[in-house]
């Protein structure tokens, strides 16, 4: 068996004292698709931010590839290989949807704070930029800033900026939320798509989404993995299902 | 239609370039009186400095109280290289002398920012202006180099010779300044183009995604910052050439304020912004603090006026218009322009007036008569007040009524069916 | 020994003074995430405003009445002004109370002109209220000093004793959450930006007939009170008030004693140079605390944000 993906060791967090992430342990295989599930305020989004350096963890340990990326800085979790979307959307608004790709392109490729190259004349850098676009459905939209595209088409986006620069690693987070259900078809049918050959890890709430796309999923529940297994296996989990109409009572 | 530009621009990418310095060279043989061209070299200067305040604050999103330290240092060191030269301690032709310059702001730029550009914000901000009033309380300190209040000065024309030029008069010193202010604003251009320089936009708008796709945010904007002390530094040394005199007034505070003016007057969205800024404000200054001392409150108004209506500066008005010019509806807003243009203009003048008359009369009082946009009358009579009271009042509310129909005009100008926004 | 009590008591002064400013300036930046870079121009507002009042009806009613003032200026520039930039972001707030600070500057020396005015102390203050061996404590500074330690208390029972106060406080440490619980967060806006500048403006009535009323003040005290919310941690009423302590005495301590780089210089071994003002390191030699006086408060500065950045008492990320 090949090193995992992505690995979290016994990882905590603790916030002004209070344990929000109590030990999670998670091994993603390579080129596995790997969904989180959960109640609110399970700590997937805090996990998340763990994982790609938003936040420092208390304690535990986090490996991408075997290799140790605990409590690195952002962008360093990024050019180790690993990228992710956000929940909220995220994209940088007053740049138009090409500039927003390319630019995500520019550090796997290679220019580094280059100011010796000139973006423009790079064939390869422009043509990927361009194939992710089209790929993302959004070619009719390439000039228009991406502040003012539609809620779905900034969700796309997100999930465009995120795939560029090929990170094989790739966490998107409630990649569907708020959207209507052609629209969450759309998406679906892009991460499918994009992510082909990654290994990815998504948290969504959309359950027809996560038993669709995942071969495996995790359930989390106040800061600990309470099950992990196939979509079938997370079903039929007693525990699961005690977990979910709890919180589900709690709510109301 | 952007396509359409950009092929366009792709079939002769140098044609802007080549037209600019044309324009360059032609302009001293249009304006040949001495002191337009004391201006056009003014005008230059600021520029320069401006384009390279607007790497920061319009492509960088790093507001900076104090960037005229780093033209003040680079122009201080370029006039004491200066006078090295006059002196024979070292050899230097004239017009190498804003690359000494630039490379000073590059230097003490790339000391300030390895600290200050770790946040953006307030707290650059703060830094920046911590920094601005140490420098400008320095100068009275630290004599050697300063000169204490009167500065230190120099002689450009001992310099040795380039191509037989001495640099003596105003127009030789103009080309060596269009020169620079071409192969800057050329540099600044190339800049934006680069991975760093597009980067730079991205921090500016989400510093934390850019975080997520491989770029340490602290360090692109470094590398902006270290680039702008560069071209701050090049505006400083082209300022010593033109004026051989440097003083704690071109690093102070109040010119920092100056280059934000002129950048925002200007707009700070668009790379060319500046460059009609920098014209503007120069003539501003020049032209209308001839005529009044009460310039600076003017354009200390029009710049409130335009941080609260106008955010996109002058450029942006302009770009704003490109929609309805697109549409092809122009038109339906020319109607309502002209109505609110005679209505404006009496508000407008009518306040100038009255703003004139009680300075005048407050500050010259011993003077009966007074000239104002070219008519003497006497400011005793009741004729001048009431009549620029009424224009004031009578065009301000009737501007405010054709107001409405130019927001209502604009709407349907720029109205497009199934845009979302 | 005397000379050192005298300081004390100027450096508490000035201090008290800074801090009628960086209090102000603290309540609206916690409250409304805005640096006021125009705060000193109203404290120079106050004090013209009090002049023209004083000539008309005396100083006690310019105590009173120039506040006020300032107070409704202030209210308006936040009602008409900012809360229109404010649309735009946290940038283009900053640059509008920058330019706001030089328009007050140019309409201060538009109405009154570009010298100083005579703006006394009243004569019922003109009286020396005590004096040490080395010199005299006037009684208008110990009236300064009663109204700054008034202004303290007043504003300590505010925030710690009152409803206003606790949305205040609240509003420090959680703006989002006191805006979603239903405050009329514009309203509270106006109010603290006008309460604030009128806090400016009362540092500026009283302090002006002691240190003159000109259209520099504002300048020369300006970047100072900046230093002290910035130093302090902005944000923090707490840090604010000993940042500005701090500050009153290092200026005052710096200005009163002349030591000389020379004298450190002659006592580590060098020898004083002969043709001092020809000499290259003549600067040096010729430095003295009160020329470095002025610019300590930049070196503290830029020292916390350097290593602090969030100031000394900050805990908010700016």
């Amino acid at each position: 068996m090949s090193v995992d993906a992505l690995k979290l060791d016994n990882v905590k967090k603790n916030f002004a004292g209070t344990e929000i992430i109590r030990g999670l342990n998670l091994s993603v295989a390579q080129d596995e698709r790997h969904a989180v599930i959960g109640p609110n305020g399970a700590g997937k989004s805090t996990a998340y931010n763990l994982i790609t350096g938003r936040y420092q963890v208390s304690s535990g340990k986090v490996f991408l590839k075997g290799e140790d990326i605990t409590n690195l800085q952002p962008y360093e979790v990024k050019r180790k290989g690993l990228s992710r979307s956000f929940q909220i959307t995220n994209i940088f608004p007053k740049m138009s949807v090409f500039e927003n790709v390319r630019c995500s392109l520019l550090w796997a490729m290679g220019y580094k704070y280059s100011f010796w190259h000139m973006v423009g004349n790079q064939s390869k850098l422009n043509n990927d930029a361009e194939e992710i676009i089209e790929e993302l459905n959004l070619k009719d939209r390439r000039n228009t800033l991406a502040g003012v595209l539609s809620y779905a088409e900034q969700r796309a986006l997100e999930i465009g900026i995120t795939i560029a620069g090929g990170s094989e690693v790739i966490l998107l987070d409630e990649p569907t939320a708020g959207m209507s259900v052609s629209e969450t078809e759309y998406i679906v049918g892009l991460i499918r798509k994009v992510t082909e050959g990654k290994t990815l890890l998504v948290v969504e709430h959309d359950m027809g989404v996560v038993f669709d796309l995942a071969d495996r999923i995790s359930v989390l529940v106040y800061g600990e993995i309470i099950a992990t297994g196939t979509p079938t296996e997370v079903k039929e989990n007693q525990a699961v299902q005690e977990a979910y109409l709890g919180a589900a009572m709690e709510e109301h | 239609m952007n396509d359409n530009a950009m092929q366009k621009s792709a079939l002769s990418p140098a044609m802007p370039w080549i037209l600019a310095a044309a324009i360059l060279i032609v302009l001293p043989f249009i304006f040949t009186g001495g002191g337009s061209i004391t201006i056009m070299n003014q005008i230059g200067i600021t520029i320069v400095l401006a384009m390279s305040y607007n790497m920061l604050l319009g492509q960088g999103g790093m507001l900076s109280f104090g960037h005229a330290v780093y033209m003040g240092i680079g122009g201080f060191v370029a006039v004491h290289v200066m006078n090295l030269v006059e002196n024979e301690y070292m050899w230097l032709p004239l017009p190498l002398l804003p690359l000494v310059g630039g490379l000073v702001g590059l230097g003490f730029a790339t000391i300030i920012g390895s600290f200050s550009t770790r946040k953006a914000g307030t707290v650059f901000a703060m830094i920046s202006l911590g920094i601005g009033e140490l420098i400008a309380a320095c100068c009275i300190i630290i004599t050697v180099f300063f000169g204490g209040e009167e500065g230190i000065s120099g002689d450009r024309t001992m310099a040795p010779p380039t191509f037989g030029i001495e640099f003596i008069t105003q127009k030789e010193v103009y080309f060596l300044i269009a020169f620079w202010v071409l192969l800057s604003t050329f540099c600044m251009y190339l800049f934006t183009q680069t991975p760093v320089g597009k980067m730079a936009n991205a921090v500016r708008d989400n510093p934390e995604r850019a975080e997520f796709v491989g770029y340490s945010q602290r360090w692109v904007r470094y590398v902006s910052f270290c680039a702008a002390g560069f071209f701050a530094g090049v505006a400083g040394a082209l300022f010593a050439i033109n004026y051989e005199i440097l003083t704690e007034q071109n690093l102070n505070l109040n010119m920092s304020f100056q280059v934000l003016l002129a950048t925002y007057i200007g707009g700070v969205g668009f790379f060319l912004g500046p460059i009609f800024g920098a014209i503007l404000f120069t003539l501003l200054q020049t032209v209308i603090g001839l005529q009044t001392d009460l310039w600076a409150l003017y354009t200390g108004l029009v710049f409130i006026l335009m941080v609260m209506f106008l955010p996109a500066g002058l450029t942006g008005l302009f770009a704003m218009h490109m929609i309805p010019i697109q549409l092809g509806r122009v038109g339906m807003l020319i109607k309502p322009y002209s109505k609110i243009f005679f209505p404006g203009l009496a508000f407008v003048i009518g306040i100038i007036a009255l703003i004139e008359l009680i300075n005048h009369v407050r500050h010259h009082g011993e003077e009966q008569f007074m000239t104002l946009f070219w008519v003497e009358f006497d400011t005793t009579s009741f004729v001048p007040w009431g009549l620029f009271a009424l224009m004031t009042i009578v065009g301000f509310y009737i501007s405010r009524i054709f107001a409405k129909e130019v927001a209502e005009a604009w709407g349907e100008a720029t109205f497009v069916e199934g845009e979302r926004s | 020994m005397d000379l050192f009590i005298i300081n004390v008591i100027d450096g508490l002064i000035y201090g008290l003074l800074l801090f009628m400013l960086s209090s102000g300036l603290t309540l609206i930046f916690s409250m409304m995430g805005v640096l006021n870079l125009s705060h000193a121009a109203f404290y120079m507002l106050g004090a013209y405003l009090a002049y023209q009042i004083s000539v008309i009806t005396g100083f006690w009613v310019g105590l009173i009445v120039a506040p006020i003032l300032v107070t409704i200026l202030g209210a308006a520039v936040e009602r008409y002004g900012l809360r229109r930039v404010h649309q735009y972001g946290h940038v283009p707030e900053l640059i509008f109370t920058f330019g706001l600070f030089f328009v007050i500057e140019e309409l201060v020396q538009y109405i009154w002109g570009r010298s100083m005015v005579n703006y006394d102390s009243p004569e019922s203050l003109n009286f020396i209220a005590f004096s040490l061996a080395g010199g005299t404590i006037p009684a208008y500074k110990v009236f300064m000093l009663l109204v700054s330690v008034g202004i303290f208390v007043a504003l300590y029972y505010v925030l710690a004793r009152t409803r206003v106060g606790m949305i205040i406080q609240a509003a420090l440490s959680y703006p989002k959450t006191v805006e979603s619980l239903g405050h009329n967060v514009p309203l509270v806006f106006m109010g603290v930006f006008g309460v604030g500048t009128g806090l400016a403006g009362l540092a500026g009535v009283i302090a002006g007939p002691s240190l003159t009323t000109f259209p520099g003040m504002a300048f020369l005290l300006g970047s100072i009170v900046f230093v002290c919310v910035v130093v302090g941690g902005l944000g923090s009423l707490s840090g604010a008030f000993i940042a500005s302590l701090l500050i009153g005495w290092l200026q005052t301590f710096a200005a009163s004693y002349n030591i000389g780089a020379a004298d450190i210089l002659i006592a580590m071994g060098y020898e004083f140079p002969k043709d001092v003002y020809y000499h290259p390191w003549r600067d040096l030699w010729t430095l003295t605390l009160p020329q470095i006086g002025p610019i300590l408060p930049y070196i503290l500065l830029i020292l916390v944000l350097v290593f602090k950045p969030n100031g000394l008492f900050g805990k908010r990320e700016t």
